[in-house]
């Protein structure tokens, strides 16, 4: 892996996204909306709240890096310059690492939007310290990177990419503990849920933002959600460069 | 195992290489034999097998029989840096401007320190006559001028073989004049160039020809050579073409 390569595809990852100034937009916007209107359906039920907002920040971080890695990589393959970048002495470590890098930014952008929102808008109860939600956060990115990298490897345009994303998101939508908690779940459900990696991060942010607790309280959470990157991360690479 | 050292002159030394996708044979026993600072054309129909010849050639694809050596190497993917490559679509980043797009490319074969680059890049620009367009979005470019882009990067790095695949396709006369111009100067400058193209515009400014029909070289030699051999001096470089692809069909 070298550094200038990695640099070189991250810049020019946040140079293509800022040329599209509505998926810009779209990815501060539409959290930011379906936020306040969770917000105004549980205005008197604070508990509810508390316990969805984490979810949904949860479900936001995964989703959109998911979509806009996805969509990228797809373009890249399909306009061919993923076929010349393979010409060249770049590695597959140095075009996944320069991904991760330009989308974390954006994935980081969107965050304090939520976050700011979500805490000083919506009032919702926020325990702990807030840096530690964005190593949560910023880890579920680099699982959501990768995991956008991989399955773009099996659509062949932007419709199927969009197939995709029922496939994907609907499972841990509902097994992550958002609509009905984990322990209220039949047996085999929960079993399912917790080889999902959005359970993690939900579990971890609740509990930092619910029950007060630190990052050394979630070192089970955080070390699966980092099985899991490093996991997404292995089967990206082995797809990368098949054009 | 013994590795003939391919003779003195010769970039590019293919021998009896067969390439199939799954059942579907796609090179038959191909062999041929390019010189260095020459202007090679592998002129073929549709489908006759160009574009999976020069992805061999690059090394993203291996042959599956025959043997194969470019510059020396077996392996040309472990040459890249030495490589230029011309992709038929135009493969280049449509936000990024003109010089973004040229940079961008010379980072990834390397070239990491920003002063070398920066000229670079601006002599690859220069030979295309884009250096005033740089700082145009590619996006709003005529279907040519990205053409240009495509070839600037292929240039970018100086490599000593370009592999162009079909560069002069949707170019207009006077743009296909001037991209005949770039590359007979490399040519004399000592750069290969093996080019794809199924016009006998292309083909009469080759130094080389191989006519390619499913998957084999049905004939190989400079335009007169093969114009002369198809019915004397007064056959065009279309009549010789179409002999040879018929006799290679009654074969």
């Amino acid at each position: 892996m070298t550094i200038d390569r990695t640099l070189a595809i991250a810049h020019r990852i946040i140079i293509q996204m800022l040329h599209d100034r509505r998926s810009l937009a779209l990815i501060i916007v539409a959290p930011l909306v379906v936020m306040a209107l969770v917000g105004l359906t549980f205005a008197d039920q604070r508990d509810v709240l508390n316990r969805v907002a984490p979810a949904l920040i949860t479900t936001f971080t995964l989703f959109f890096t998911f979509v806009l890695t996805g969509v990228s990589f797809l373009r890249e393959r399909s306009q061919g310059t993923l076929e010349r970048l393979t010409t060249t002495t770049v590695s597959r470590g140095d075009i996944l690492a320069g991904y991760l890098l330009g989308f974390l930014l954006f994935a980081l952008l969107q965050l304090v939007a939520i976050l700011f929102f979500t805490i000083v808008v919506l009032q919702v109860t926020y325990q702990g310290a807030i840096w530690e939600a964005f190593v949560i956060l910023l880890l579920l990115t680099v699982v959501s990177v990768n995991l956008g990298i991989f399955v773009s490897t099996f659509a062949r345009n932007e419709f199927q990419v969009v197939q995709f994303i029922p496939l994907v998101f609907a499972p841990q939508l509902f097994l992550a503990g958002i609509l009905v908690p984990l322990n209220q779940m039949p047996r085999y459900l929960e079993i399912i849920a917790h080889g999902l990696p959005l359970t993690y991060a939900v579990e971890a942010l609740q509990d930092l933002m619910i029950r007060g607790n630190s990052l050394g309280d979630e070192l089970v959470q955080l070390g699966v959600l980092a099985a899991f990157a490093v996991g997404f991360f292995v089967l990206a690479s082995l797809t990368v460069k098949r054009t | 195992m013994t590795e003939s050292t391919p003779e003195f002159g010769a970039v590019v030394d293919l021998d009896q290489v067969g390439f199939a996708y799954g059942k579907r044979t796609v090179l038959d026993g191909l062999s041929l034999q390019v010189q260095q600072g020459s202007i090679f054309g592998l002129l073929g129909a549709n489908g006759a097998g160009k574009t999976t010849l020069l992805r061999l050639l690059l090394g993203t694809l291996e042959p599956e029989s025959g043997s194969l050596q470019v510059l020396g190497e077996s392996h040309p993917l472990r040459i890249a840096r030495r490589i230029g490559y011309m992709p038929q679509l135009n493969a280049i980043y449509l936000e990024l401007s003109v010089q973004q797009n040229v940079d961008f490319f010379a980072r990834m074969f390397g070239m990491a320190s920003s002063k070398p680059r920066h000229s670079a890049v601006e002599s690859a620009l220069k030979v295309v006559g884009l250096w005033d367009r740089r700082d145009d979005q590619v996006l709003l470019l005529s279907g040519g001028m990205r053409q240009r882009v495509s070839l600037a990067i292929a240039l970018v790095h100086q490599p000593p073989l370009l592999l162009l695949d079909e560069p002069t396709v949707g170019l207009d006369p006077e743009l296909r004049a001037t991209f005949w111009d770039h590359f007979r100067e490399l040519a004399t400058s000592g750069t290969t160039i093996i080019l794809s193209s199924h016009t006998m515009d292309d083909a009469a400014h080759c130094d080389q020809l191989a006519f390619i029909q499913e998957g084999r070289v049905v004939a190989q030699g400079s335009p007169a050579e093969l114009r002369t051999a198809a019915g004397g001096p007064e056959a065009t470089l279309e009549d010789a073409f179409l002999h040879f692809i018929r006799l290679g069909q009654s074969q």
